[in-house]
């Protein structure tokens, strides 16, 4: 499967292909979590990549950010600072948790991308007036790029976001269904790279190698084994260690589906094709599958949690959190609650950027599939 | 039947024999460099002074940290199932176990099978592991082995608040350098030991009957700390030590 090579030049090397595609005149903004209105940005003409922590070692950062806040928002300061994400023209902030918010003020003090702009979303987003802000936000949003960037960003224009967009979700989801049905077709560390990936190719080159790949599992992918492998859900804020794929799979499991801010939140959700855009966009970002910093009910996690260990026949649950990442910590007590009270076995693993030794992670992964 | 089971952990490597659901004979030696070679050693020793050899053993499974180095085994099955096994086997009423080696603390919980339930291990750090009680004893000039009725003698224990070994260390040399008696300060870092470990142990909710094995199970300081902080009994054998070991034996009847 020759196009999983594209997915993996991209997924790992994000800044030497961001450099490439600015060589091609194309302008850059970057963005944390997926609460960002990708498609308002998108529909600018402008192409937006997602940044990640770093993986190497933390110093200029840890002057400006405290040790207690995550490994994912240290790390992205670092690579700022340390002068790696130079093709940026701009950097889009949503409100989503407290160290993001406080990372969005000493970015735009620290660093110098251009265009910069803060999106406040709602936190509650199960009731009317939130929807109503949450499209003016949005609105305020669109106005913010076009006069930053010197752009207009007509219906028109927003209306092929919206369909591309929607496209690109689609086709995500039909991969993680076909992968659940049969693992073996595709390694947990091609569906890493590839999600990865999609958060940072070119989007309409992306949706061509997207169906390329659909074709390429279709005559069976790797047709590796899966059997008697323990089909498991991975869940918490984002995975960026397709290691972990790996040794689960070492230790006789296999992760057929995720509850992740770099997995199936970001691709839950179409957007209403027909309406005003920017409602429409913004009535799919208050529906979608609700992160913990954001609240849709009571139960709306604890279900679909649940909901997604039932539907993909799965036999446990791997909450992989980043060490002081607080949303995911506070709910980590609640959303263990509906999985024990279904029964449904747990293990939990704390992580920074950098993985445990790979030892320590064999003999809990080993344990956890041993006990299911 | 005749069964063997092989623990290499970071410091020590142990083995034990079982004929037909019987324990015949344990042994602890260093791992050193060599996990595989530690494996062979410890067990073939073990097999001279039992008048056995290596032909009539039916089955082997290793475990530890570097059970999947032991390559003469039919199965590597990791410590935390072999150490619920083996707390199992010796005891069937035991439902929590809490095993402190070298460089690992874990606590976990059986059902009435001895299956492991739930389990939690401790992240990236020595503090409450035997490496810690290690380095501690290096600074304190005690041996390692006198430690726990050392400690069962202070009247006052110090405080140590430092979770890190390393500053834990500085702390101690403090201390010493303030003249405080040696044994108030081991039962200072007992403390502190058990309070790391009574954090993971509470995690999972462990309850009577509750029983400590691994290496720094032989040191009755710790073991009575933890008792203090968990507000439990525990129960420790003469064979605590290799109780991974008979587990793996265990296992092996069962492969």
């Amino acid at each position: 499967m020759e196009v999983l090579n594209d997915f993996y030049r991209v997924a790992e090397n994000p800044y030497e292909y961001s450099r490439e595609l600015k060589k091609s005149g194309k302008r850059i903004i970057g963005y944390f979590c997926s609460y960002t209105p990708e498609e308002i940005i998108s529909a600018s003409g402008v192409h937006p990549i997602r940044l990640f922590g770093t993986g190497g070692d933390i110093t200029l950062a840890d002057s400006h950010l405290q040790p207690y806040c995550c490994s994912l928002v240290r790390g992205a300061l670092e690579e700022a600072l340390e002068g790696r994400l130079d093709f940026l023209d701009g950097t889009v902030f949503p409100h989503t948790c407290d160290s993001i918010q406080r990372l969005s003020d000493i970015w735009r003090l620290n660093t110098n991308f251009g265009f910069f702009a803060d999106v406040v979303l709602p936190v509650k987003l199960n009731t009317e007036s939130s929807r109503e802000y949450f499209a003016d936000i949005l609105k305020k949003f669109r106005l913010d790029l076009e006069r930053g960037l010197g752009v207009t960003i007509t219906d028109d224009k927003l209306k092929t976001a919206i369909t591309r967009y929607n496209n690109i979700r689609r086709s995500l989801k039909a991969l993680y269904e076909m992968h659940s049905k049969e693992p073996g077709i595709l390694s947990g560390r091609d569906l890493w790279a590839v999600t990865r990936a999609s958060m940072i190719m070119e989007r309409d080159d992306l949706l061509v190698k997207l169906s390329l790949l659909k074709e390429a599992l279709k005559k069976g992918g790797r047709s590796g084994k899966s059997e008697g492998k323990k089909r498991l859900v991975l869940a918490g804020s984002v995975c960026d260690h397709p290691n972990v794929y790996t040794i689960i799979e070492d230790s006789g499991g296999v992760v057929v589906w995720d509850d992740l801010c770099t997995g199936s939140r970001y691709f839950e959700g179409t957007i209403e094709e027909n309406g005003n855009p920017v409602e429409s966009i913004a009535a799919r970002y208050a529906e979608r599958l609700v992160c913990p910093a954001k609240h849709l009910s009571n139960t709306a996690r604890g279900d679909n949690i649940v909901r997604i260990v039932k539907k993909h026949d799965a036999g446990g649950v791997v909450f992989l959190l980043l060490k002081f990442c607080d949303p995911h910590d506070f709910d980590y007590p609640y959303m263990k609650e509906f999985l024990d009270r279904e029964n449904i076995p747990s293990m939990l693993l704390e992580v920074e950027d950098s993985l445990p030794s790979e030892a320590q992670l064999k003999t809990r992964f080993e344990t956890f599939i041993h006990m299911l | 039947m005749i069964t063997a089971g092989v623990d290499i952990g970071s410091i020590t490597a142990k083995a034990a024999v079982i004929v037909d659901g019987e324990v015949k004979g344990t042994r602890v030696d260093f791992t050193g460099y060599n996990a595989e070679q530690a494996g062979r050693r410890v067990l073939d020793e073990l097999l001279k002074e039992l008048g056995m050899d290596a032909q009539s053993i039916d089955r082997v499974v290793s475990t530890g940290y570097g059970r999947n180095s032991v390559k003469f085994a039919d199965k590597a099955i990791t410590e935390i199932i072999c150490h619920g096994t083996g707390a199992h086997f010796l005891n069937p009423q035991v439902r929590s176990i809490i095993d402190v080696g070298g460089q690992d603390s874990k606590a976990m919980v059986v059902d009435s099978e001895g299956r492991v339930r739930d389990f939690a291990m401790n992240d990236k750090c020595a503090a409450g592991t035997g490496r810690f009680l290690e380095v501690m004893a290096r600074a304190l000039e005690v041996d390692l082995g006198d430690f726990g009725a050392k400690s069962l003698k202070s009247e006052r224990p110090s405080k140590i608040s430092s979770i890190c070994t390393v500053f834990a260390e500085s702390e101690v040399i403090s201390l010493i350098s303030k003249g405080e008696k040696r044994e108030n300060i081991i039962a200072g870092i007992h403390d502190s030991v058990a309070s790391r470990i009574s954090a993971l142990a509470k995690r999972i909710g462990v309850g009577e009957p509750l029983m400590m094995t691994g290496g720094v199970a032989k040191n009755m300081g710790v073991v009575k700390a933890l008792e203090n902080r968990l507000k439990m009994s525990i129960e420790v054998l003469e064979s605590a030590q290799v109780n991974g070991a008979i587990g793996a034996a265990v296992m092996a009847a069962r492969l």
